[in-house]
């Protein structure tokens, strides 16, 4: 079962693509890290799975329905929102009864669980609320709309450390006691590294790369040694980055079998290194391929 | 029970240092069989991480035959691992500082002298797995 | 979804319903007094057929503080529950993201749209027609005495209550299309002053094909003369319709008809009124007529109406409550429209 298939999907505002040409299936069950940098089509993409926006090329699928506008469809997927945003003037206990009266199948006994634990009086206006507290509030919301999918636009972009822990703790307790797939996007991987065990990279409207973050770790590995060029390489080793000096080349390559040439010194990668080594890569080749079509599709 | 904690420098996998964790408490004596580790969920909730990385680490300590997962009641200790011979352990530190104090005499300095060190634990501890 | 709306405007409704319990109450207070002097100073001197100038100019200029606020709160309450009320509906949900918090709950667009709009506008509504009633139970008895109804058709019955409607639904439009609300409050202004002065320019006087009458120039309300800048005197008549009617226009018209045109008129006063006095080059003069011109005035006004008569329009005083509801229908057919629009931005264009 997946979660979200997309084929061939792109979004365009005016004479900007936002997303384009995006293929990509995430399975469902996991807790998905979207990642890219600012403007890479992120929220686009979420947009367009949470069923806000409709696109204006391809298709998506979410839990193997069109996202859309119907109460079904609304039903299983949760969206929390860039920002987290609440109504100011609304009580927390108004937020509550607002989930309560507009989803079917509200879990009462959790908000209210989940109010106690954050030690939040229902009686504060959310308009006073820290940002912790506003994210909080508008995750309780969307996990006891009982959702078989939440999607969480740059969840802890705009929080201190503190809140951003307390959050991330509380997302995934959540996956630890209930059935739902989460998919939240960043533009700082080290936000997610710590919970997300399978990964896309967005950069500049299209998916540079995607997959479980163990295979993906163990699949890629930097290389350091005398300087030579990548091209000798043996078949199955892909070099994602090069960088050369006087005597030494490092490269980052991905490789389907251990390395055994001993004139290598093999290290692992951290999940930051490797976004990184993508990341610049795709931004490289988005310059070869047009200078400009990078400062349209930003 | 015991208390899980993450350094997220040191470059190994979080699953894996939870195993390590485990290990250190168990030569210690921290955890003794019948006890019973920490559930996913507490640990998710003290450290946020996936609850997936606890479950793997927990299965690969299963697999070593060390906890035994019990259905609805948690995750317990069954087996042992041999505590580090204390007296062991300071005749080994004592000949390191010997062989530190020559090296140092021979004009090397601490960063290479940790240089030779890791690439010697990589090398020793290299040779066993493959 | 209803329940919701209702909880997000209950504030707004409540503070604008205890304003008008505040207003309802003054209102009575001093509608009482007036009806009282109408009864003892105007109904006994008009009973008794007498000149009744200095009684109703007392009665007139009663309370004219409050006649002038009430007269400016009915007529400004559409625009500013429409900026209110309206723009903010979507505006701000689109301006402060919450529109992606609930169109993101088990609920569709379509209903949500609905459900505010029917709460909010309904609010509207009904403030409008208290305010409304309010009002033209306090000017029940000065608005009997005054010429016609239709002096103060706008602020008065049933249109106040369409108005609102339209203010609103315009409102909320402009709170779709253009996602601020600041902004929004302030087109919803300008676009309900301009659908208001239209209609009553171009729409209002042709709800009904108006009436036409011709009268002798002897039984006109008004007759005199006037000069531009010292040129040469036109002849000027205000002809006044049934009692209570409503004019839309009077000319002069000659026997077979034909409207005249200022060259005759003041050939017909060249040839006839000789004897009147000749204007001034000097504008602002005005020529007097003491009594030694009476004769010659009179003399005058009879040669002029052999010659001539005064062509009426006019909406009779009958047609005031079908004009309230058909005006009213049409701010409501203006309303319904911006709604649709509303409803086609939000499901279709929004998602785009």
């Amino acid at each position: 079962m997946t979660a979200v298939q997309a084929t061939g999907l792109g979004k365009r505002y005016g004479r900007r693509w936002a997303l384009s040409d995006c293929t990509l299936s995430i399975p469902s069950g996991r807790v998905v890290g979207l990642v890219g940098p600012n403007g890479a089509g992120k929220t686009t993409l979420l947009h367009l799975a949470s069923g806000l926006i409709e696109p204006t090329s391809g298709q998506i699928d979410v839990l193997g329905d069109q996202p859309g506008s119907a109460p079904d469809a609304l039903a299983r997927v949760g969206f929390l929102a860039q920002e987290s945003p609440v109504y100011a003037r609304l009580t927390v206990a108004q937020h509550l009864q607002m989930g309560r009266w507009l989803n079917p199948a509200w879990d009462d006994g959790f908000a209210a669980r989940r109010l106690d634990e954050l030690d939040l009086d229902p009686r504060r206006r959310a308009g006073t609320l820290s940002g912790g507290q506003r994210a909080q509030l508008a995750l309780t919301l969307a996990v006891a709309k009982r959702p078989e999918l939440l999607l969480l636009d740059e969840p802890v972009a705009s929080l201190d450390p503190l809140a951003r822990r307390d959050f991330l703790s509380t997302l995934m307790e959540v996956v630890a006691t209930r059935e739902v797939s989460i998919v939240l996007s960043s533009h700082l991987i080290a936000d997610l590294e710590r919970v997300c065990d399978y990964l896309v990279v967005l950069v500049a409207g299209r998916v540079a790369l995607v997959g479980d973050v163990e295979e993906l770790l163990a699949a890629h590995c930097r290389l350091s040694g005398p300087r030579r060029d990548a091209a000798d390489l043996p078949a199955g080793q892909i070099v994602i980055e090069a960088s050369h000096v006087d005597r030494q080349s490092t490269l980052i390559v991905r490789t389907d079998g251990p390395v055994l040439d001993p004139a290598w010194s093999v290290t692992p990668l951290t999940l930051e290194d490797l976004v990184l080594a993508y990341l610049r890569r795709a931004r490289d080749d988005g310059a070869e391929r047009s200078s400009d079509a990078l400062a349209v599709s930003r | 029970m015991i208390e899980f904690h993450l350094d997220p420098t040191s470059g190994v996998a979080t699953y894996l240092q939870l195993v390590q964790q485990v290990h250190q408490a168990l030569r210690l004596g921290l955890l003794e069989p019948g006890d019973r580790l920490p559930t996913a969920q507490q640990v998710v909730a003290a450290l946020a991480i996936n609850p997936n990385t606890v479950l793997k680490a927990y299965r690969d300590l299963e697999r070593e035959g060390l906890v035994r997962a019990r259905p609805g009641l948690g995750t317990f200790v069954i087996g042992t691992l041999p505590r580090t011979d204390p007296t062991a352990q300071a005749r080994y530190r004592r000949s390191l500082a010997t062989w530190l104090r020559s090296a140092r005499s021979a004009g090397l300095d601490a960063d290479e002298i940790e240089a030779i060190y890791r690439s010697a634990v990589r090398d020793c501890f290299s040779e066993g797995v493959a | 979804m209803t329940r919701f709306a209702w909880l997000q405007a209950r504030s707004q409704t409540l503070i604008v319903a205890g304003l008008l319990a505040i207003l309802a109450v003054l209102a009575a207070v001093t509608g009482v007094q007036l009806a009282h002097l109408y009864s003892s100073l105007v109904a006994p001197c008009r009973a008794s057929g007498a000149d009744c100038g200095f009684a109703m100019d007392r009665f007139i200029s009663h309370d004219s503080f409050l006649q002038g606020s009430l007269q400016l709160l009915q007529r400004l309450a559409p625009a500013i529950i429409g900026a209110f009320w309206g723009a903010p509906l979507v505006a701000r949900e689109l301006e402060t993201g919450t529109s992606r918090l609930v169109w993101t709950q088990t609920v569709t667009r379509r209903r949500w749209l609905l459900s505010k709009v029917a709460v909010v506008g309904l609010a509207s509504a009904v403030a409008a027609g208290v305010l409304s009633l309010t009002v033209t139970w306090w000017f029940r008895s000065l608005d009997q005495i005054s010429g016609t109804q239709f002096g103060d058709f706008d602020a008065r019955g049933v249109v106040p209550i369409g108005y609102t409607l339209a203010a609103f639904a315009f409102g909320v439009l402009a709170g779709v299309l253009i996602r601020r609300t600041v902004p929004a409050m302030a087109a919803s202004i300008a676009a309900f002053v301009f659908a208001r002065i239209a209609v009553q320019q171009w729409v209002r006087p042709h709800l009904l094909p108006p009436r036409h009458l011709t009268s002798s120039l002897l039984k006109a309300d008004g007759f005199g003369f006037i000069s531009q800048g010292g040129g040469p005197l036109d002849l000027v008549v205000k002809g006044s319709g049934p009692p209570g009617s409503w004019v839309l226009s009077s000319q002069l018209v000659d026997h077979a008809g034909h409207a005249t045109t200022t060259a005759q008129r003041m050939a017909f006063l060249h040839k006839y009124c000789p004897f009147l006095p000749t204007p001034t080059a000097r504008p602002k003069d005005r020529v007097h007529i003491g009594p030694a011109d009476d004769q010659n005035f009179r003399t005058c006004q009879q040669a002029a109406s052999r010659a001539y008569h005064v062509a009426l329009t006019y909406q009779p005083k009958a047609r005031y409550w079908p004009f309230q509801w058909l005006e009213a229908g049409v701010f409501v057919l203006l309303a319904a429209a911006a709604l649709a629009g509303c409803y086609w931005v939000v499901t279709r264009r929004l998602a785009s």
